[in-house]
């Protein structure tokens, strides 16, 4: 019974590679849609060489960057607005009139401020996590059993207190999904970002082999920006699993 | 009463605040072209007097409603049979979360070399990120239906296929709308990154749409009150999508929270 | 006279009488009302005065919505009345405290730390523990979880225990602060039938129902169930709900320690049918309204 589903899994991958390589042969136009077995070639090619390697950590550390800056901002915000009302009115229109701009529309006037290079993907990636770690917090904070804070105070347990060893705790699984949502949303801002103002990373890479029109080469980086995203998923999931086990139903999905 | 007012007041402090410091910066460097918010005012009244502005958002929004309506007619059906059948979601579901943490933009220069740079590629582009949300939360809100409403149907005898219609799709319809809505956010974000990319390496012009625009603003005529027209517009035009579905979801679905 | 009557007059004489008793908790004319004077207000209770006598265990009964929930948590200090006042040792009640520990219903146990974790947080964190050493608080977590009979689980987390341990975790970190009283708000009410009787029992061994008064602690207790009432209480106020109003105040006078005996004593059952034909009216009403 545990053997089946990971059978079924590559079963459903293989059926997939299958129906692609008929395509493939079909249209008979490696510019258009490259044999699997050309992808994989270039795929290989590209590891061997360390190229695609040398893009993805580029890209990784920038997300990585971005998430401690981000974080850095939003927990310490997102913990004053969630425990203190007063704070929080004057707070959250300001970000709520900024939210619904998407880190994507401000590459123009960033790549103005900061022009092509490092930064750039930086700034724009950090915006894109900022919100929904901030907004995550929050909502993280908020929803603490007020029960829970109850009975500390019940044993007379000072406010400070209170907020470290209470309320922190209990808003951790939040914390974390936050961060989940944090990592997926700056992880596809730098694809974007890369792709218009980078000199480097996986975003720039698809886009400079697409330009060499060598379709194989895109494809190889496309899959390892998919692969790297599931991962990096995986990994906060496993560090909530890890670190706030009784929280499991949080992480069905 | 009068704390409702001072609510509003108080949160309208610090936008004011920012507002006003930020005028004064302006004011302080001379140049009609630094951005500050009058002159950020007076190329809005540009912009949408000449007619630019709308025609952008239109060409924008048409692209972004055809693409979201075929990511939801293919993924609204596909997540409810996900969602009801364990061997199908079995057989789809490793295909789906292949490609889910892959984003749309990563997409584009594949779409551009298949389609080219015009609103077919655009469309891909948007129809591909909107397929995600709607899909997982189709499939969610379908899984989610209580196995006692399912059994409460077979006890009354109800077909397979009657059950799906009247028990399954009225139930998930709830999780349906938030992927809708999930779908139409990302949908928007995606088509004004794409409309920015073709704008950056097609040349600009060719595309339309408020991304190229804001892309034209940076590398041709170097307008930055423009720039910060089209931000604004881009952030107005998300929470007019998300509040519009939010009340049609309600007027649909009186009986689900928003 | 019957044994209804005989209680009902036992119940009009400790309502005169409570005024001269001395009284380890006094609520006197406790009145809680939210919204706006005059417009909606609802009143949750009104006019409530009740004495609580040193080592006792009082249990509050009464339909939902009578107020109980409120009473306990104006004790606790978590709620302030708007009238009246609540003493402990002739002291006002000014906010929570650990010498007044409390039990919640769905126990609120702290689920990031051990069972060790949570019966000690209160020593660790709080003033309960001032003065104690790592050595004399480890002591005491040790000697209290085995007092609750949970010696060998310390080092489980809740959400791998069944709602009777998770009750009996609650319990011992309410007692690991050595509280002067013991609020607790419905606490068996999780429970399924068997595993509540069960709790019952231990709760009166915990509580020291073989010892004398001077050496046990004040109990307040607030319950549905009217046998539950019975067999733990010393005496019982009842409650009516709408606005919250205390009814009246029955002597249990059942011998100690209770046990299954107890409750097929015919006293039991007599107690148990004057308690339910004071508040069955109320109890009907509220599942028509």
């Amino acid at each position: 019974m545990q053997l089946r589903p990971a059978l079924v899994y590559v079963r459903t991958m293989a059926v997939f590679v299958a129906v692609w390589w008929l395509v493939s042969a079909w249209t008979a136009n490696t510019v258009l849609l490259p044999s699997p077995r050309v992808v994989f070639e270039a795929l290989v090619d590209l590891a061997r060489d360390l190229e695609l390697f040398q893009h993805a950590g580029i890209s990784l550390g920038r997300m990585i960057v971005s998430l401690v800056v981000a974080c850095a901002l939003a927990l310490p915000l997102g913990f004053a607005m969630g425990l203190r009302r007063g704070f929080d009115e004057v707070v959250d229109p300001t970000l709520e009139l900024l939210r619904p701009i998407s880190g994507i529309a401000w590459i123009p006037l960033a790549l103005f401020i900061f022009g092509v290079g490092n930064a750039l993907p930086v700034f724009i990636m950090t915006y894109a996590a900022f919100f929904p770690i901030l907004l995550g917090t929050v909502a993280g904070v908020r929803g603490v059993d007020r029960r829970l804070v109850d009975a500390a105070r019940t044993m007379g347990v000072p406010r400070r207190t209170i907020v470290m060893r209470v309320v922190l705790p209990s808003a951790l699984p939040a914390l974390l999904v936050a961060l989940r949502l944090g990592v997926a949303s700056s992880w596809t801002a730098v694809i974007a970002a890369e792709l218009i103002g980078a000199p480097s990373g996986l975003g720039y890479a698809v886009e400079w082999y697409r330009e060499l029109l060598m379709t194989p080469q895109v494809m190889s980086f496309i899959a390892m920006i998919g692969v790297l995203g599931y991962a990096c998923d995986r990994t906060v999931r496993a560090v909530a699993q890890r670190f706030t086990p009784w929280a499991a139903d949080e992480w069905a999905r | 009463m009068s704390d409702g007012t001072g609510r509003i007041a108080r949160g309208l402090a610090l936008p004011v605040a920012l507002l006003v410091v930020w005028q004064a910066w302006g004011v302080a460097s001379a140049s009609p072209r630094t951005p500050v918010p009058t002159h950020i005012v007076r190329a809005a009244i540009d912009l949408i007097g000449s007619g630019d502005l709308p025609l952008a958002i239109a060409q924008s929004l048409g692209r972004v409603f055809a693409g979201f309506a075929v990511a939801a007619v293919i993924a609204i059906p596909l997540g409810l049979a996900m969602g009801a059948s364990r061997a199908v979601e079995r057989n789809v579901d490793p295909v789906v979360e292949s490609f889910r943490p892959i984003a749309a933009i990563a997409i584009l220069p594949l779409a551009i070399l298949w389609l080219g740079t015009g609103t077919p590629a655009a469309v891909l582009i948007v129809a591909y990120a909107a397929f995600f949300p709607i899909v997982v939360n189709t499939v969610a809100g379908a899984k989610r239906i209580s196995p006692t409403l399912l059994r409460a149907a077979a006890t009354m005898g109800l077909s397979r296929f009657a059950t799906m219609r009247t028990v399954i799709v009225p139930g998930a319809l709830p999780a349906i709308g938030v992927g809708l809505r999930i779908g139409m956010g990302v949908a928007w974000t995606a088509i004004v990154a794409a409309e920015l990319a073709v704008g950056a390496k097609a040349g600009g012009g060719g595309s339309g749409g408020i991304g190229a625009m804001m892309f034209i603003f940076y590398a041709y005529s170097i307008e930055l009150n423009r720039i910060v027209v089209c931000m604004i517009a881009v952030g107005l035009v998300a929470l007019v999508l998300d509040r519009g579905l939010r009340a049609m979801m309600r007027r649909l679905m009186p009986w689900s929270a928003p | 006279m019957s044994a209804a009557a005989s209680a009902r007059g036992d119940a009009q004489r400790r309502i005169d009488e409570q005024h001269t008793s001395s009284a380890k908790l006094r609520l006197q004319h406790i009145a809680k009302r939210f919204g706006v004077q005059g417009v909606a207000q609802t009143v949750a209770v009104e006019d409530f005065t009740l004495d609580v006598a040193p080592g006792e265990f009082l249990v509050i009964v009464g339909p939902s919505g009578c107020g109980k929930t409120t009473i306990l948590n104006v004790l606790a200090g978590l709620e302030q009345p708007s009238a009246g006042r609540a003493l402990i040792d002739e002291r006002p009640i000014a906010g929570p405290g650990p010498e007044r520990g409390v039990m919640f219903q769905d126990y609120a146990l702290f689920p990031w730390q051990t069972v060790w974790g949570n019966v000690e947080f209160g020593l660790r964190h709080g003033p309960a523990g001032d003065g104690l050493d790592a050595a004399a608080r480890s002591d005491r977590v040790r000697s209290t979880i085995e007092l609750v009979g949970l010696t060998g689980s310390e080092q489980k987390y809740p959400h791998q225990l069944s709602g009777g341990m998770r009750q009996r975790v609650a319990l011992a970190r309410l007692i690991a602060n050595e509280p002067q009283v013991l609020l607790m708000d419905e606490p068996l009410a999780a429970l399924d039938a068997q595993t509540r009787l069960i709790l019952q029992d231990e709760l009166l061994r915990i509580w020291g129902q073989d010892r004398s008064a001077a050496e046990r602690r004040t109990v307040v207790f607030i319950t549905h169930a009217i046998d539950e009432a019975v067999f733990l209480a010393d005496r019982v106020a009842v409650m009516t709900a709408h606005p919250g109003r205390l009814k009246a105040i029955i002597d249990v006078a059942l011998p100690r320690p209770r046990n299954d005996a107890t409750r097929a004593d015919p006293q039991f059952q007599a107690l148990c049918q004057h308690i339910w034909s004071l508040i069955r009216d109320e109890a009907y009403r509220a599942t028509v309204a």
